[in-house]
């Protein structure tokens, strides 16, 4: 009982450093897949707060990407540390009230840089690790 | 600066499942400082807890804001008017925001989503450490500016208890021994002779046992 990446709501918050083009590039990938799919560039994946992931669960997501730079590839030194620590917070967080904490998935990005974001979410919705809709969506 | 953490969620939630609208409302003071209270944890705390309510198909509407003290008068006043709108405040302030906002508010009940903890400082971000008791009667400066009522897990005034390894301390040794710290410092500055004195046992009448303190400073009150 998969339910197709097509179908589910997913929210990619994910580093502008990654992809100089990316407001090209996600604009592709966006009427390929419709509004299911939401894009949310950052400056840096270490402006990324616990809010945005609850708001983002909140409104209906049923999976929030999380897209770093390589490990020590940071133009901000800590950025994608403290990104990691930002998510394993929320994480923590929606366990408490019972929302599957795999509903956040945290992805470094493999070196080197750049990457065409619109690939990257392709390879990304080959490897969904959770199944089925958020129970916030179902309800 | 006085710290505090949010209780568990669960607790929180047990709080409040009496009601279906509830003002949520956070401090920006100490507990923004804290990361426990703030604009931001006060967004936090919400969502999370409208996203409980609609997966155990309760009822719950919720308000934030935020006041910049939930310990002053003239902020919590930012409430009048408001409040009457729900059943109950969810309070994201120290133990006296809370009761200040109870005092001005008392028909509604006002629930402490915090646990108060310490007076401390901010070493680092995401990191704070109690450094004083609110004794009543400072004498830091006799001991380097380090409190050895807080930092000294025996409360010792003259001298160290002689337990300490390798400069920390021998009641918990994830802490560095407090008399450790004030010997390097006064010996640092030169002035080691200043614990050649011997101090009296601190009068904790200032602290405990008189029941809740106050100040008055009649050239400002009204």
């Amino acid at each position: 009982m998969g339910t197709h990446p097509s179908d589910m709501n997913i929210d990619i918050f994910f580093c502008q450093q990654i992809d100089p083009a990316q407001d090209l590039n996600r604009r592709v990938i966006e009427k390929e897949l419709g509004p299911r799919i939401k894009f949310f560039p950052l400056p840096c994946s270490g402006r990324i707060e616990p809010l945005h992931f609850l708001r983002a669960l909140e409104s209906g997501a049923d999976l929030v990407f999380l897209v770093t730079c390589p490990e020590k590839a940071c133009r901000y030194q800590q950025g994608n540390t403290r990104a990691r620590k930002r998510i394993h917070y929320a994480q923590d967080l929606i366990q408490e009230i019972g929302i599957d904490p795999e509903r956040l998935v945290l992805v470094m990005a493999r070196p080197p840089l750049p990457q065409a974001i619109d690939r990257l979410t392709r390879e990304l919705l080959t490897r969904i690790p959770v199944k089925g809709h958020s129970l916030l969506r179902r309800l | 600066m006085i710290t505090a953490e949010r209780k568990p969620l669960e607790e929180i939630i047990a709080m409040i499942s009496p009601y279906r609208k509830i003002l949520v409302v956070g401090c920006g003071s100490c507990v923004a400082e804290c990361a426990a209270g703030g604009e931001r944890e006060t967004g936090l705390l919400s969502s999370a807890l409208r996203m409980e309510a609609r997966m155990t198909s309760r009822e719950l509407e919720t308000r934030e804001m935020t006041l910049e003290r939930q310990c002053v008068y003239e902020f919590i006043d930012q409430l009048t008017g408001l409040v009457d709108q729900y059943e109950a405040v969810l309070s994201l302030a120290c133990g006296a925001g809370v009761q200040a906002v109870a005092e001005v508010f008392p028909q509604i009940p006002i629930l402490p989503a915090l646990n108060t903890t310490f007076l401390g400082q901010t070493k680092e971000p995401g990191l704070w450490l109690e450094n004083c008791r609110g004794c009543g009667h400072c004498r830091v400066h006799l001991f380097g500016d380090i409190c050895p009522i807080t930092r000294c897990a025996k409360q010792l005034f003259n001298g160290p208890c002689g337990g300490s390894k390798n400069g920390q301390c021998e009641v918990d040794p994830e802490i560095p021994c407090a008399w450790q710290l004030i010997v390097d410092r006064l010996e640092k500055s030169g002035r080691l002779s200043q614990l050649e004195t011997v101090y009296p046992p601190a009068d904790w009448s200032r602290q405990q046992g008189t029941g809740p303190r106050k100040i008055i400073r009649e050239d400002q009150r009204n």
